[in-house]
Order: C-alpha cells, then structure tokens, then sequence
C-alpha cells in the first residue's frame, strides 16, 4: 500500500522556521528605524535615493537574472536589502545616476555576475557604493553627461555642515558634536546612516537578539576601533559612533555570504576590518575608510575560515 | 540539581511530547500477517534458519548469521512462514524479509528456568544477549552484544544508560522508565557486571522529571550508580554528547567509546538484556511511540514485523492530512511512504507529521550563515560538508571530517537554504567507504 501523497523528503523531518526571506525581513525592519530618521531629517531627498537604490536593485535582479537563464527570486528579499543598505550609504545630495549605477553594480555585478546570492566575494552595497568612486575614469563620463542632474527637492539646510568625521579630520575634538548628538540625531549631511548612531544600533542588537547575525564581528570590529583609535591618541568614542562604522559593523561586515563562519575567524576578522578603519582614517587621504576596509577583507573571509577551522569534537 | 550537557552545539526543536508523554504502555491485535526482515541490524545480514511453509513458535530462532557483528532474528509470533521475499523496509529498502501468517495458538518455545544473573559468569551472559538477538534500540540498532564485548586492552569503568530520549515527539524511553525502574536498576548492574565498570549512570533529561525523580528515589543510598540529570538539549542522547555530559570524557574522532573507558546503552536495551538473561526472552517485541497526526496517539508494545499500516490503524488511523509518516523520530527517523513497511527492532517510533510542520521551501545555495557551523555538536563545517557533497566532491568532503558526522541533522534543522546536509554527507560517506573498500582489496 502506497501512500504516494506521503513526501519523501531527508531527515532531518522538522525544520527551524526561518528561510532566506524571514531573515532578510528581519534585516529590513533593523534597517527601519535609521531609514526613517534619516527621511525624516532629509525629506523626499533621502525618499527618492532610497527608491532608485531599492528599485534599480530589484529591477536589476529582474534583468539579469533572467539574461544568465535563472528565475529572479524577488521573493527572498535580497536584492531588497542590498538596495536598502546601498541608499543608506549614500547622502541626500547624491547625484541621481550614482544611485542607480551603485545598484546596478550592486545587484548585477558583484552578486549575480559573480553566481547569485551566496557565491558573491563581495559585499554587494559596499560594492555599488565603492566601485564607481575607485574607478572614477570608468564612470566619469556619466557624471560628465549627467552630472548636473541632482535631485532637486527642497533640501533642509541642515545639509552644509562638515561630517562629524570630517570636522575630526580638519580641526580635532573641537569642531566635534557632542556625544549625546551622535548617538540620537546628527543630520550632518554625510551618509543617510550616519544621522543616527543609537537608530542603527538598536537595529543592530534586533539582529542579534533574533540570531541572525553573531555578536562577534560587530564587538570585535567596534572593540577595536575603540583600543586602537584611542592608543593612537584619537577620540575613540566618536570614531566608534561617526560615520559608517557602526552601519558597517551590524550590518555590512556581518554580511552572510562574505563574512567568514567559525566563531573566531569571525572574531578575527572583526578586529583585522577595525585596524584597517582606525588606520585609513587617521592616515588615509580620505576622512571615512569603512567601506574599503570591509571590501578588503571580504575576500579574505573563506581564507579565515579555513585558517580558523573548529577543533573537531575528542581531538586532542 | 546540577543539569550536564555537552560543550558545544546542539539545537532546541520544539518537543511534541505532549500527547504520549506519561501514557502508559499498551497493547494492540496480532497483525494478520507479520513481516520480519531478516537484517535489522548494522553488520552482516541473517540467513533463513527456516524454509517456507514451515510452521514457527514464538521465540524460535528464524534467521542467523556467523559473522561477529550481526544479530539472529526471532519469530516474534507461532505461524506459518508464507514466505521469503524482499519486502521494503524502513529505509525504504527492499530487504529479504520472513512473512508470516500467525495462527490461533499462539504457541511459544518452552520457557527456560528463571535465571539469576548473578550467578552467570560473564561469557555465558555475552552468549545469551547475542541468541536474543538484541540490538541497540535507539536507532541505529548495532548489536548489543559487541557492545558488551569491548578490546581486552580498553579496561570500561562507566557504564551510561540512555534515557535522554532527545529526538521530538517519541516518549517510549520515557514510558519504559516510569513503567520498569526496578527492572532498569537491574539491567544496569547487569551491564556493569558484564563489562567490569564499578559506576554506572542513567541520563535523562530534565523534560522526564517524573523519570528522574522515581529513579533517584530508588538509588537512594546506592553509590554505585547515579541518576543524571540532563539538559534539553538535541542531540543529548547522542553517544559522545551523552559521555562528555555524564563523565566530561571525549572520545578521539573514529574512536568507540571504549576508548574513554565507558559504554552507553538505551533504556530499552538494557531492558531487553536483562529480559533475555533472567527470562530467556529473544528480542522480538519492542515500545514504539506512535505519534503526531493520529487519532489515538501511545506507546505501544508491538511484535517486531508489525505493518506500519496496521498499527497505525490500531491507533485511530490518520487525523487531517498527513504529509509525512516517519519511522524513528523526526530528526533522524526515515520517511515511508509504502505503508506495509514493518516495525523492526530499531523503530522507535511512527510519528505521522501533518502537512503544516513540514518546511516545503526550496533548497538553495549556501549563504554562509554559519549557523550550521554553530549548532554541530561535532566541531565540523557542515556548509563544506554541503557543497562538496552535493558536488560529488567527496575526497574534499573527507578532508573536511564528513566521516565524523554522525548525521544528527542539527545543521540542516537550522539552514535557511534549506540545504540536506546530511543526505549529502550519507552520500559522502557510502563513496568514502566504497573507495577504502578498494583500496583494501587492492592491497590485499
């Protein structure tokens, strides 16, 4: 007698819930609360860099996909989050095209060309955000063709002030805003993530209390920005919660796909992404290297895996 | 109550317990025709003992086999043997199976003199527990016997009795300490006794209090063994978890638990020592806990050969709309889906999964979560394990300890991707020991 309606299927026969997508909404609904901040501070600017990163992505999805013979899997929310994370590290005045390019570069390039999602070597957002300012000459003459063409609604004036980072880069601790400023609302015209350190650890500690991403990367890459800026004679408190680190640390170095898997290669790679933050900004050309130091050591996480594999159960 | 568990890993599926826990044991009617596949064990395969049309007692000896690591089969009824035929299994292999058609009398072989096992010198007991053909009753059914013979240079010390019962849903372990403590105190001195320990544990975990209680209240003033109490946590039950817990030893990767100087038995297994050596009782019955989507879920006391089908009758047949019926537990238990498939003597239990628990997401690539590598008990990769194995990339599988997986499934319980690591790392493992096979031919 067979039942063949009865489904076949390996053991394990119970599952934890929890797919692609369940994580991915998780990560979207962590990434609420600094979005809104930031829409709130910077009004249909933000709005609309959020659309076309979040759109372009997606759309891109939609037509790569298919061109290298695969189903676009909208659904698992993906291409969604890597749009999100692509718009929040960019400003309000970011150029139109920018956006649309970075989430090209994105969703088409750096995850689809390179497999789909999990076979990317690179961070995705990082990657859009990155790849045009690197290679300027390559992208150039879009800014030249289009380059006038900002979005144009009215901007809070806000928006002239110096980063935090930058003003930490010019004149020292004293130009800095203060502690408590950083931590609630900062809109200082950087990097949509940048308004609000306290919205983007709170959404940070969701994803940890959910289990979908460990403390490890974020403690290690945040301990040692905060060891290490302060040996060197920096603030360390304010490069911890200025720019990109935090946004950096909850959300793109704890980056699935990119980010080694055993606990301490984890550990090792929070701390290796936080010297690098530490050095390139105190002795980069540049106020903020967040960005670089995640993309380079993205390559690096399968090679930390295998350098850091668990001791397996009795051995000696 | 200090509660053990061991080190590293593990995951907390949701229990299922409710509906059997407690219930007593029960009986059901004989099947109309029995089917007692003639391996159901690890090791070497039995041959027929019997020819077809032969009448058979209950008890009597229907298939046996020489090699070391094997187990003889019983009749679990007196019958007719209709016939000798591959018939599927719980694995949903065909395996040669006895078929038998159970008459009236329900004649049994001539009882032996109750014997006290105190008075047996250790071979004698060996030798019994290898006629009764007891194996592991846990699952993965390796014979009892071997198990009580470790190499004479690794002297045991501990003996640990497993009642952790860890899987979801199955409360047969659970139902067999409540019913038999005395009986399971015995079979542990019996066990320690065979072996030579001097201390003996039983494990179970804290969701069994009512076990725990009654058995410590029965040890009370007895130093030689120790109730201990376990976390919930999967895979306890598991045979290096359970001795890091008990006794903080850690057997070596490809190592037995002899190594460390101890042995662990199921419940139910020491049970069925202990019956075979004071009552002559062959293994031929076991307690299933048939479970989940039916209507009148228990632990049953069921003849080994019993069509899955008829005992799920006997317990008010499905409710709703099963998507899977599993035998063992459902985490490392085999779907069926031809119903006729036996009980045999490592089903723990039919658990019937209605179609709301089961995860119909696709399987998709890997995306490094490493929540796999968090939960595995064993300190491995699973991820690698994964994508080298669905790769047939086994030799790079190997190099990644797939040998060390014992395939409790905690990796692909929490992978997003839905990815079936341990299909895979079964697939590894059936190559890896196909090509030492060869090469241990060829040097021979």
């Amino acid at each position: 007698m067979t039942e063949s309606k009865l489904l076949l299927t390996p053991p394990p026969h119970l599952k934890q819930g929890d797919a692609i997508m369940h994580a991915m909404r998780d990560v979207i609904l962590a990434l609420i609360p600094v979005t809104a901040v930031a829409f709130y501070f910077y009004g249909l600017n933000a709005v609309a860099i959020w659309v076309l990163c979040v759109g372009g992505a997606i759309l891109t999805e939609l037509v790569v996909r298919p061109l290298l013979g695969k189903k676009p899997e909208i659904g698992n929310l993906s291409s969604v989050v890597t749009g999100w994370l692509l718009a929040l590290c960019f400003s309000a005045t970011t150029a139109w095209w920018t956006a649309v390019l970075g989430a090209v570069l994105a969703v088409g390039v750096a995850k689809e060309l390179m497999g789909g999602l999990g076979w990317n070597w690179f961070n995705p957002a990082l990657f859009g955000r990155i790849v045009p300012v690197v290679f300027y000459p390559l992208f150039g003459w879009l800014g030249t063709a289009l380059g006038s063409a900002r979005i144009s609604f009215a901007m809070p004036d806000v928006i002239s002030q110096a980063t935090p980072l930058a003003m930490l880069k010019g004149y020292g601790m004293a130009g800095a805003p203060s502690l408590t400023e950083m931590l609630t609302f900062y809109p200082a015209g950087g990097a949509l993530a940048e308004i609000s350190a306290g919205a983007v650890i709170l959404g940070g500690l969701f994803l940890i209390v959910r289990k979908h991403i460990s403390w490890r990367i974020p403690a290690a890459m945040i301990a040692t920005v905060l060891v290490l800026s302060a040996v060197l004679g920096a603030p360390p408190v304010h490069h911890v919660l200025a720019g990109g680190l935090l946004l950096a640390a909850f959300f793109m170095a704890t980056d699935w796909v990119t980010a080694p898997v055993t606990p301490n290669g984890r550990l090792l790679y929070g701390v290796a992404i936080g010297v690098l933050v530490v050095l390139f900004r105190l002795y980069g050309g540049s106020p903020e290297g967040v960005g670089y130091s995640v993309l380079l050591m993205n390559p690096a996480a399968r090679w930390i895996d295998r350098m850091t594999r668990p001791k397996v159960f009795g051995q000696a | 109550m200090t509660v053990k568990s061991f080190p590293r890993g593990g995951v907390h599926p949701r229990e299922f317990k409710e509906s059997t826990a407690g219930s007593p044991i029960r009986e059901i009617p004989l099947a109309p025709e029995l089917v007692v596949p003639l391996s159901q064990h690890l090791g070497a395969p039995c041959e027929p003992a019997v020819k077809v049309g032969e009448r058979v007692l209950a008890g009597q000896k229907i298939g046996d086999c020489q090699a070391f690591i094997s187990a003889p089969i019983h009749s679990p009824v007196s019958g007719i043997v209709k016939a000798i035929e591959p018939r599927p299994t719980m694995t949903g292999a065909m395996m040669n199976s006895m078929v038998i058609v159970p008459d009236a009398e329900q004649e049994s072989v001539p009882p032996v003199e109750k014997r006290d096992w105190q008075a047996l010198d250790v071979d004698e007991i060996r030798n019994i527990v290898r006629a009764a053909g007891i194996v592991g009753l846990g699952g993965a059914a390796f014979p009892a016997s071997v198990k009580i013979t470790p190499p004479k240079d690794k002297p045991i010390d501990t003996v640990i009795i497993n009642g952790c019962e860890c899987e979801p849903f199955l409360t047969c372990d659970h139902a067999i300490m409540l019913a038999r403590p005395d009986d399971l105190i015995e079979a542990t001195r019996l066990v320690m006794k065979v072996v030579g320990a001097s201390k003996g544990y039983i494990g179970i975990e804290t969701n069994k209090a009512d076990a725990i209680k009654l058995l410590e209240e029965k040890l009370k003033g007895e130093p030689d063994i120790s109730v201990v109490s376990c976390e919930v946590m999967y895979p306890q039950g598991a045979e290096k978890q359970l001795i890091k817990a008990v006794v903080n030893r850690e057997v070596p990767p490809g190592m037995l638990p002899s190594e460390v100087g101890a042995i662990v038995h199921n419940v139910g297994t020491a049970l069925a020592m202990l019956d075979a050596v004071t009552d002559g009782r062959p293994m031929t019955s076991r307690v299933v806990t048939v479970t989940g989507a039916v209507n009148q879920p228990g632990n049953i006391e069921v003849p080994i050969g019993t069509p899955v089908e008829h005992l799920l009758k006997h317990c008010g047949g499905f409710k709703g709309d099963p998507g899977k019926v599993i035998l063992g537990g459902p985490m490392t238990g085999w779907a069926i889906n031809d119903l006729t498939a036996p009980v045999q003597k490592g089903t723990s239990g039919v658990v019937v999964l209605s179609r709301e628990y089961i995860d119909t997401n696709p399987i998709v690539a890997c995306v490094r979560c490493g929540k796999c590598v968090e939960v595995c008990p064993m300190g491995l990769m699973p991820n690698l394990l994964g994508i080298y194995g669905e790769r047939g990339m086994y030799d790079k599988a190997e190099k990644w300890n797939a040998m060390d997986c014992f395939e409790c499934g905690a990796c692909a319980y929490v992978c997003p991707s839905k990815r079936i690591m341990v299909e895979w790392v079964r697939q590894t493992k059936q190559a890896v020991n196909a090509k030492r096979r060869q090469q241990r031919e060829a040097k021979a």
